[in-house]
């Protein structure tokens, strides 16, 4: 009995599904070698919003995996080998400006060091667009269970942009949006059916990077 | 009986809250700058209220913070000097006399003007955030005062459930690793180190 309840609970915990739409811009071919790495970085400001660590972790984290795995230097070595260049305020705001950084001393031996060949900048968030309903739980000495159910909507909307260091241009563009509706239902026992739009968004995004960079070709407008 | 026991919890509760410090040892490491070094040999007057900076602060409802970052700050400091000037020499007072002049170029005094924190619950945002205002006094080898500038470096991180002290402490690693990054890449354009050097390559 306790077996099919537990059966029960997990199989609707994963309920919860989340909606994805992912977009791709080229500018440029792209390839990278076995040697060559991809470094991930998280664009931050000083506002309330801010990439979360723990999405770039992921991206990087499904990049690292699969059947065609690619290499990937963290986010903190690179920025700790190329300190001061890029840090939050510090850092360059488009590929133009990368020629100007590598004119600096040290700063292209130590990249060239690094074998990265491209740098993803990360930025977005996810937020809740809504929520209601009620739920609560209560425990007396006669026993005690969950009533009511509760709502909350998540959209997670990232955007990706890929600058080829070694060209110094940026290759393209790729954006994951996603959203999803958890709930927790209280029906004694507390049920919750969690939608995950930012875990949805981070493994959409990972797989198009990894197609992107893998070298597909441009394809040329059909007159 | 029962009013007793109410009252002596209550006190028991006011007396936890208000007698409650949070105390936050500032601790990570800093790399060293890749910049151009300044051809100078430097002198650097390093306080002790510098070396053993401390922030305490009280927050109505949130209890007592205390933050040593001194010794970390410290510890950065030297390093990014190293990295900023060719030759550098730590000066153990000021005013320097003749002999302790001998070979330098200028004397230089980082000061930290100002900390401050917010958590979470006081700004209502998903990070706690940290600011350091450092001042930068530079001498001349006659201990005359050329000029000085201020440098403001932030830092914020992620709330987590039980990691106050880590995130707080976080965040003003953070803001030391800004300002030390905004010093670093500004140093040689401060007009007043500007002229400095052109009196000094002279």
């Amino acid at each position: 009995m306790i077996k099919h309840a537990t059966s029960l609970l997990i199989s609707l915990a994963l309920v919860g599904c989340a909606s994805t739409r992912v977009e791709e811009r080229r500018e440029a071919t792209t390839g990278i070698g076995d040697q060559e790495a991809i470094v991930l970085l998280g664009r931050a400001s000083y506002s309330d919003r801010e990439t979360e660590t723990s999405f770039t972790d992921c991206v990087a984290s499904a990049l690292a995996k699969g059947e065609r795995p690619l290499r990937l230097v963290t986010q903190k070595d690179f920025k700790d080998q190329l300190y001061p260049w890029f840090e939050p305020r510090t850092a360059p705001t488009s590929s133009k400006d990368l020629a100007k950084l590598f004119a600096q001393p040290g700063v292209q031996k130590r990249i060239i060091e690094t074998q990265v060949r491209y740098l993803a900048w990360i930025s977005g968030d996810t937020i809740t667009t809504d929520s209601g309903g009620s739920f609560s739980c209560t425990l007396s000495s006669f026993g005690g269970g969950c009533f009511g159910v509760s709502y909350w909507e998540e959209d997670a909307s990232y955007e990706a942009s890929i600058w080829d260091v070694e060209n110094m241009t940026t290759s393209g563009k790729i954006s994951a949006d996603a959203n999803g509706t958890s709930y927790l239902a209280g029906v004694i026992l507390p049920i919750p059916i969690i939608a995950r739009p930012g875990n949805a968004a981070c493994k959409a995004l990972a797989n198009q990077l990894r197609e992107f960079l893998q070298g597909a070709p441009i394809v040329a407008d059909e007159v | 009986m029962t009013k007793y026991c109410s009252f002596s919890l209550v006190v028991v509760c006011v007396f936890l809250l208000g007698g409650c410090t949070t105390s936050v040892t500032v601790e990570g490491t800093i790399p060293t700058p890749v910049v151009e070094k300044i051809p100078v040999n430097i002198g650097i007057y390093y306080s002790d209220d510098f070396k053993k900076f401390q922030h305490e602060e009280s927050i109505r409802q949130h209890g007592n913070w205390k933050v040593d970052m001194g010794g970390q700050n410290l510890l950065f400091f030297r390093n990014l000097m190293t990295a900023v000037f060719v030759d550098v020499t730590e000066v153990d007072a000021l005013p320097l006399t003749g002999e302790d002049l001998t070979e330098l170029d200028g004397i230089l005094v980082p000061e930290i003007v100002k900390y401050g924190f917010l958590t979470p619950n006081v700004s209502g945002l998903k990070f706690y955030s940290a600011s350091i205002h450092y001042r930068m006094t530079l001498y001349n080898t006659q201990s005359e005062k050329l000029g000085e500038w201020t440098i403001v470096g932030y830092g914020k991180s992620e709330r987590t459930l039980f990691g106050t002290t880590e995130s707080l402490g976080e965040a003003t690693v953070l803001a030391i690793r800004d300002g030390g990054a905004r010093i670093a890449m500004e140093m040689d354009s401060q007009p007043v180190v500007q002229s400095w050097l052109e009196n000094v390559t002279e």
